[in-house]
């Protein structure tokens, strides 16, 4: 099992992940896109395109369940012919982190479900308590795009 | 006005009833998930279903792989208590029992109810 991460203290965590609920990709980004750590992509344009698309998701979801019902929606999911996505938030001391996650009939979404709930809480646990004080979107967004990508995928 | 009454209500109630049974729960097998359930406090419902309906899952697939046809019931003994299951199209009845339960009480009830999961 590959698992490519930016930050260490996400890497364990993300390994159980994968490891118990069987997802075959698994994406975990900021809530901007910024991606931190990845399973299952072989390409970094997949990567970027993917974090674009669940951090897109995860906005508009959010954005909804705020204004009909005053507050954010927990997790998606989408199930397609073969294949399903999860999205969901997870709090850290570090901030707010998104995870997406693939499966097809190999598990299935109660247990994708129920080990994200123990993602969620070896990553709060795990996360350093300091937390970096930057913009959502910092000017430069691309560079640190960038750099997350060619870290994952061995060009740093 | 009052929920409206699940399809299940009865078939849970009358498994719960059983003695030393815990929680019944109707869970969809490809998703894992609880369509209804009756439980006592301190079952963990949802990661009980997950987990119980992939094994059946596997259960229902080795036997057929193995040419032995349908999984029948599953029936699954741990240290403090038993987990039972019975499946029928994409339902599996679930149920959750200390190690006093009645074994032979609680299949004969679930092979019975299973038939109003079709």
């Amino acid at each position: 099992m590959t698992i490519a991460v930016v930050e260490g203290w996400i890497e364990e965590p993300l390994r159980q992940f994968v490891d118990e609920a069987r997802v075959l990709l698994a994406l975990l980004l900021h809530p901007s896109g910024q991606v931190l750590a990845q399973h299952g992509f072989t390409r970094a344009v997949d990567v970027m395109s993917a974090c674009a698309l669940a951090a897109a998701i995860h906005a508009s979801s959010g954005e909804l369940g705020r204004q009909l019902d005053g507050r954010p929606f927990g997790a998606l999911h989408h199930a397609g012919r073969e294949r399903q996505i999860f999205l969901a938030p997870a709090a850290t001391p570090r901030g707010p982190l998104v995870c997406l996650a693939v499966f097809d009939e190999a598990t299935s979404l109660g247990l994708v479900q129920l080990y994200f709930a123990e993602l969620r809480a070896r990553l709060a646990s795990a996360a350093p308590a300091e937390r970096e004080e930057r913009p959502v979107l910092a000017g430069n967004f691309e560079f640190e795009l960038n750099r997350n990508l060619a870290v994952l995928f061995g060009r740093a | 006005m009052s929920a409206p009454r699940s399809p299940f209500a009865e078939t849970l109630g009358s498994l719960i009833r059983q003695r030393g049974v815990l929680g019944s729960m109707v869970v969809s097998e490809s998703d894992g998930i609880v369509v209804d359930s009756n439980l006592q406090i301190g079952v963990r419902g949802p990661a009980v279903a997950a987990l119980a309906a992939s094994l059946y899952r596997k259960a229902r697939l080795s036997a057929r792989a193995a040419g032995y046809g349908d999984c029948a019931f599953l029936q699954l003994e741990a240290a403090q208590g038993r987990v039972c299951a019975v499946g029928r199209g994409d339902l599996v009845l679930v149920a959750v029992a200390e190690p006093r339960a009645n074994v032979g009480l609680i299949r004969v009830e679930m092979l019975r109810a299973v038939e109003a999961l079709a």
